[in-house]
């Protein structure tokens, strides 16, 4: 009897957890997987609007990006199936089958006083099963932040983590000789110019909890490392020491990491900002620099020139041994742990060209993501699925951005000139 | 004796007089002989002022002869820091002048060219400069009259995508503080 009992309990257990896992329709983690067919017809509203339009067409430009969909184009949807009501027992979920439509996003907004309420709901056209329904409010001249939003919750759903287009970014822009600091939207917009110091300033990083920003600028002449305040947009710590310093990984909520070379040495330090607290992690003779952490702070990789080249090797920190992880090629740079820790991100020199890599956290598996260029500066997004990096091909840097797997690169663009060094804001 | 007045013009200029003294004295050269130009020399009334001032003048001249010949980029080898053995003899003669001149301050600046990541080629440039200031404090030159800063790839001399690019802008550039 008891035995019985238990067995109930255990079917009724893997239900569950076949239930929540039948929930995520892709799983982006495997080696490839399909794209979703979704469709996004125009947006209804009581007025006539530009916005209709503006918005799916926003939408629509998101989950593309996403790299988890394929995009109905609009010539596709007749009249009959645009003019079609949003609510399920309007809609004739087989006509959105017949031209290969998957998911069926519609959504509905009004206007008033100022603001922009948007309703959206999310349909399998298998079943007709509603999948999300979210109402959004914002100011009407933030519309894009909703429709941001709604394509993140769109990625949530599909593939059970949030998407990235509400995501900001940090990065240098300008010519030679003067290099600023800029953040922005993701989708371009809302670009501010965070620093002006008419000088060389360079990798920019922003720490954990959003409130501090690490960047190396030339702006007193030499090379320093300042730490700023975002808040209170002021700077709390210099480096001012003789050489070259710059630190663009972070450990923890406010602990930045950074190396320092002059003389004869390399070092590379931890600095916990809220405690004022340095700390000496590494100190040799030669090149020992661009550190970044594991997300459980226990291992710390970076590049090193001892054998000749530059290569990448890890540090164990509990233990301080140290191993090293590239064997291919004479230039290996850039390493960046991604934010589950299980792969690394880098540059390698492919034949004449600096490529976009990855390996697995213990050097195996690397892989080439990127094809020709000078590719540089990989981070991984804070959810783990997009690589952004900055690429220059011919005279100009511009800044990209692909899934892990090196699938789905576009550009994006945000100022005029070079833009390169890009991180996202966590 | 034509020949003889261009000469002695000639060495005038290259001592560094301004030409505003060997204009004073032109009337006087134009008389016969050697001779009369001395007397000119003297007779123009040269002031202390103006003797300093050609010599300044004169230094100044040296010093930028020097630079131009002396103070020329030191080029370096893709990913590498390390001094070729060309470029041996004319930093040991840069050293003997440091080592003269004690009053020159120089900085060195480490440059990479375009290819590489940004954070490697800070640090590279960083380490050119310190190899090269290295190579002069170890031929006798004071190390506190030598700094050194990096600028990575920030500043490319040729923003070209040679090889010939590449190589010019791996260097090591002087400049008197």
């Amino acid at each position: 009897m008891r035995k019985l009992k238990w067995i109930i309990i255990l079917i009724f257990l893997t239900c569950i957890t076949t239930n929540t896992e039948a929930r995520i329709y892709l799983d982006i983690y495997g080696k490839t997987f399909k794209k979703i067919t979704i469709g996004v017809p125009s947006f209804k509203s009581e007025t006539i609007d530009r916005l209709r339009a503006d918005m799916s067409e926003l939408l629509n430009k998101d989950l593309d990006m996403s790299g988890f969909f394929i995009v109905a184009p609009g010539s596709l949807l007749d009249r009959e199936l645009s003019d079609e009501g949003i609510e399920k027992q309007e809609i004739k979920f087989g006509n959105w089958r017949s031209i290969g439509i998957e998911l069926l996003c519609k959504g509905k907004f009004q206007q008033k006083d100022g603001e922009i309420m948007l309703e959206a709901y999310l349909y399998d056209t298998i079943d007709g099963s509603l999948m999300l329904a979210k109402r959004y409010r914002a100011k009407s001249e933030e519309w894009r932040k909703i429709v941001h939003r709604l394509a993140d919750d769109i990625v949530l759903t599909v593939t059970g983590e949030k998407g990235i287009m509400s995501s900001r970014i940090v990065f240098v822009a300008g010519g030679r000789s003067q290099k600023e600091i800029y953040t922005a939207d993701l989708d371009g917009h809302n670009t501010k110019r965070l620093t002006n110091f008419r000088s060389i300033t360079v990798l920019p990083s922003v720490s954990p909890n959003g409130k501090y920003l690490a960047y190396t600028s030339y702006k007193e002449g030499k090379p320093n490392l300042f730490i700023m305040d975002l808040e209170k947009n002021r700077e709390i710590h210099i480096e001012r020491g003789e050489g070259m310093k710059f630190g663009t990984t972070w450990i923890g909520k406010a602990t930045l990491g950074f190396s320092h070379t002059s003389g004869r040495y390399s070092s590379i330090y931890t600095f916990d900002i809220e405690k004022s607290d340095k700390r000496l992690i590494l100190s040799k003779e030669g090149i020992y620099t661009s550190p970044s952490f594991s997300p459980d702070g226990t291992k710390m990789v970076f590049v090193s020139d001892i054998y000749g080249t530059p290569q990448i090797f890890m540090q164990d920190l509990p233990s301080g041994n140290i191993k090293r992880l590239t064997y291919y090629g004479n230039y290996n740079t850039s390493p960046c742990f991604s934010p589950k820790g299980d792969l690394i991100a880098f540059v390698s020199s492919i034949e004449g060209s600096f490529e976009i890599c990855v390996m697995n956290a213990d050097g195996s598996n690397q892989r080439v993501l990127t094809n020709g260029g000078i590719n540089d500066s990989p981070q991984f997004s804070p959810c783990g699925r997009y690589i952004i990096y900055s690429s220059k091909r011919g005279g100009r840097y511009n800044i990209y951005i692909m899934l892990y797997n090196g699938e789905g690169k576009r550009m994006l663009k945000f100022v005029e000139g070079d833009e390169e060094q890009p991180k996202f804001i966590p | 004796m034509k020949y003889f007045i261009i000469l002695i013009t000639v060495i005038f200029i290259f001592c560094g007089c301004t030409p505003k003294v060997v204009k004073l004295e032109q009337p006087g050269a134009t008389g016969k002989e050697g001779p009369a130009f001395e007397k000119g020399e003297k007779e123009g009334g040269v002031t202390e002022e103006e003797l300093a001032r050609s010599r300044r003048e004169r230094e100044r001249l040296m010093l930028e002869e020097m630079k131009k010949s002396l103070l020329k980029d030191i080029h370096f080898d893709f990913d590498s820091y390390t001094i070729q053995a060309d470029e041996l003899p004319r930093l040991k003669e840069m050293g003997s002048w440091l080592k003269n001149d004690k009053d020159i301050r120089i900085t060195i600046e480490g440059h990479c060219d375009e290819r590489g990541s940004i954070e490697y080629n800070l640090v590279l440039g960083q380490k050119r400069a310190e190899t090269v200031k290295d190579h002069l404090v170890k031929l006798g030159v004071d190390k506190k009259r030598i700094k050194t800063i990096s600028y990575g790839k920030e500043l490319l001399l040729d923003p070209g995508h040679t090889e010939e690019a590449w190589a010019k802008n791996r260097r090591a550039h002087f400049k008197v503080d």
